[in-house]
């Protein structure tokens, strides 16, 4: 698979840890979410029946405040793969970690 | 101009204050709580004022006006097809910036707007100031502090918007995008000379840039030619910033609403930040968060049950000690044993099995929501809701399942998605309400003791799930992600939790005892007249030989269709005087077995038709009974072998 870019700064939020903040550049597309799927007809329904769907939740995540150039602090994740707590713009957001795998951001 | 009708609605984004503020208006009662998406439909009330009756119209909270989600869409609506004579933007003082950004949105709608600064309380403890003045001068519009839940400033409001109907004021000023945005904005409203629609032609322009699909139809129709247009233009601004036109316009919103924000509050150190913050990172703790669920919901169910168990046993005393009073009065006749052993009795059950439990259990219920923790739990559960096919927040109409179904069904609007609405409203119908919990503890943890009551909700948590999980294999499809607001823990409002659970109550007396009266009466009628045996009897095969239970059982749970605590106190009248002792243990916990799953009552049903239509609805009823009765009888079977 294509890394996604090659600055080292610019990650996905998942990859932050507790504490640590970004700046978000780009909300990525939901295609990229293939990754992480094992079998190949899940991929291809999610495909399907993502697209209109996806682009939905990338403007939610916007109108919540998630502009390019916002700065992000991740304050905790849930464990087992559970979601992850993040401060934007004074108030606190819960983000389902498939959510938050999208947003790419430059680590501070 | 005297007795002139007008139309004030309240609008702002979810969990400010909207309904607070409407029941203090109207005096009516909308549900309140610390979280966000409690009002999911359009609420509407009078009140009179000066000589004027005001229609007061409480909206869904919404983060924005595009046409994201279903509320978004009907609040933009209201606000353009009704024009409002004014409309109130409740905004949260202390986060100011993003609240603001729904007012800039609003503004773009062009109707004469009131703004209500509220919870300036919580404001002032988390150390911002607004000032109020410089606030109304950035934005051109009233403002008007407020603190809701103190009824502070609430008069002051409304006669604010009152003065500015009656000034006729011109529509509120504009946001100003960027150079080249204005520009496109500009091309496209050229265009849009000779189109007339409910919004504003600006709005328009402004909303077909940002790919809005709702705009883009309507003007699809009328002037196609209009919609490439703006899709070239959008395209330009794409181009020019290399991020997608709609995302250019909402950060440079933002960006407005951020410089009037940082211009209007001064931070001083906040007073008492870090009790609530450390509560919250305890609450949410990967280890302690987890404890802290399991913990409070345990000592949640000890303590209600031994209230209720208390109270109950305490009241039933009293009460019994009256019927040589009522003997003496009526005489052991006809008419006194059927008055005695049917409205009395059943009156008694109502009393002393009903009252006992519900009162604490909306007391919690009410405190807990208003607190904030709801919002927790659904950050906590994200994961494991995940496995039946949704997302942590289809957890909190889980929640408010244990309160009343029907609310909870309708709660499920705040889920994204009508597959997710629907598999969380079908979860939300397993969940034990306050009636069946009436039961649970009434019966078997009144009889049998409180940790078989405790086993038999881990039975149903185990139902749910499996049930859940098989439901989300019929309607497949990947769980949208979770995106929530956790709202700052408060204090809750006192106040508001004794209205809440009073009104609650009093809806109960209302309803459920007449209900409850004339169904004792009814069938003790029929008991006298010998009629009972016949209809039983019809239903013999299924309660006596399948679930073993006594055959009056099923007259009683048909009853329970209508609310299903009256199964029980239906039971309980029919049984007396040996009452509900005179069932066995495998009889009493498969009943209520039975009860907790087998239907839900007549009014979640009528919740489930509203919105998902009679085929769903009747499905999910059949099913249940269906698999309610399979399972009683599966626990007959295993049970006798133990017991
Ligand atoms: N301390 C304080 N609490 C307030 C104030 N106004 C509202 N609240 C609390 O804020 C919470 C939310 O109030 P609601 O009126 O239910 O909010 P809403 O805007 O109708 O929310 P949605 O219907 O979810 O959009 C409740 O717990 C209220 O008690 C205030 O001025 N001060
Ligand atoms: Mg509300």
């Amino acid at each position: 698979m294509e890394k996604p870019n090659s600055n080292k700064r610019e990650v996905p939020l998942t990859a932050l840890k507790a504490g640590e903040s970004g700046v978000v550049i780009i909300i990525r597309q939901g295609h990229i979410r293939r990754k992480h799927r094992r079998h190949g007809h899940i991929i291809h329904r999610s495909l399907v029946h993502g697209i209109t769907r996806d682009s939905g939740f990338e403007k939610r995540l916007v109108d919540m405040g998630l502009t390019p150039g916002t700065k992000v602090t991740v304050v905790k994740a849930a464990p087992f793969h559970g979601p992850f707590e993040v401060l934007v713009r004074g108030s606190r957001l819960a983000l389902g970690r498939g959510m938050a795998e999208r947003i790419l951001v430059e680590k501070e | 101009m005297n007795k002139k009708k007008l139309l004030i609605a309240l609008a702002g984004n979810a969990n400010v204050g909207k309904s607070v503020i409407f029941n203090h208006l109207t005096g009516l009662h909308q549900h309140i709580g610390n979280w966000p998406g409690k009002t999911v439909e359009r609420a509407e009330g009078t009140l009179h004022f000066k000589g004027y009756t005001i229609d007061i119209v409480d909206l869904p909270g919404i983060y924005s006006l595009s046409t994201y989600s279903l509320e978004e869409l009907v609040s933009r609506k209201y606000i353009a097809v009704e024009r409002p004579d004014v409309v109130i933007n409740v905004i949260d003082a202390s986060v100011l910036e993003r609240n603001l950004f729904f007012t800039l949105q609003l503004m773009e709608l062009e109707t004469p707007m009131v703004i209500c600064l509220n919870q300036m309380d919580i404001a002032k403890s988390k150390g911002v100031q607004v000032d109020v003045k410089k606030l109304e001068q950035l934005l051109g519009i009233p403002v008007m502090p407020t603190v809701a839940v103190k009824g502070v400033g609430i008069a002051k409001l409304l006669e604010k918007a009152i003065e500015t109907i009656e000034k006729k004021q011109a529509k509120p000023p504009q946001v100003t995008y960027g150079e080249e945005v204005e520009e496109k904005i500009g091309k496209i409203v050229e265009k849009m000379k000779n189109v007339h629609l409910v919004y504003p032609a600006r709005y328009v322009g402004i909303k077909l840039l940002e790919g809005d699909e709702e705009i883009e139809r309507e003007i699809q129709r009328i002037n196609p030619q209009i919609v490439d247009a703006a899709k070239k233009l959008a395209g330009e601004i794409e181009c020019i910033h290399g991020h997608c036109c709609s995302t250019v316009m909402t950060s440079e919103r933002y960006e407005a609403a951020g410089c009037i924000a940082r211009a209007a509050q001064k931070l001083v150190s906040p007073i008492k930040p870090t009790k609530v913050e450390r509560l919250h990172n305890f609450t949410t703790h990967r280890v302690t968060g987890y404890l802290t669920l399991v913990f409070s919901l345990l000592l949640i169910f000890y303590s209600i049950f031994t209230f209720g168990d208390y109270t109950s046993g305490l009241l039933s005393d009293l009460l019994y000690a009256l019927e040589p009073f009522f003997a003496s009065v009526l005489g052991t006749g006809f008419v006194g044993q059927l008055l005695w052993g049917g409205a009395m009795e059943g009156l008694i059950a109502g009393i002393t099995i009903v009252l006992p439990y519900i009162i604490p259990f909306y007391l919690i219920l009410y405190f807990l929501e208003n607190s904030g923790y709801l919002s927790r739990i659904a950050f906590l559960m994200d994961n494991i809701m995940h496995k039946i096919g949704l997302h942590g927040k289809a957890f909190i109409p889980m929640m408010l399942g244990f309160g009343c179904n029907v609310p909870a069904c309708l709660g499920c609007r705040i889920m994204e998605t009508q597959r997710e609405r629907l598999l969380a409203a079908f979860v939300v119908t397993l969940v034990p309400c306050a009636a069946t919990t009436v039961i649970i503890l009434g019966l078997v943890g009144d009889y049998l003791g409180v940790h078989w009551a405790l086993a038999l909700y881990i039975v149903d948590f185990v139902i749910i799930f499996a049930l859940g999980r098989l439901a989300f294999k019929v309607v497949p499809g990947e769980p949208t992600a979770l995106i929530m607001e956790m709202h700052d823990y408060r204090w809750p409002h006192m106040k508001t939790i004794l209205k809440q659970t009073w009104f609650r109550v009093a809806e109960f007396i209302k309803i459920a005892f007449p209900l409850i009266i004339v169904g004792s009466l009814a069938l003790k009628l029929a008991d006298v007249l010998g009629w009972l045996e016949t209809i039983a009897s019809v239903l013999s095969p299924v309660t006596v030989t399948w679930l073993g239970l006594p055959a009056i059982t099923g007259i009683t749970l048909i009853f329970g269709v209508l609310r299903k605590e009256l199964s029980l106190v239906m039971l309980a009248a029919l049984l007396a005087p040996t009452g509900l002792a005179s069932m066995t243990p495998v009889q009493m916990i498969v009943f209520t077995l039975v009860a907790m799953l087998y239907i839900p009552c007549i009014a979640t049903i009528a919740a489930l038709f509203r919105d998902f239509g009679w085929k769903k609805s009747l499905f999910i009823t059949v099913f249940e009974i269906a698999f309610a009765i399979l399972v009683g009888g599966i626990a007959m079977r295993l049970l006798t072998l133990f017991m």
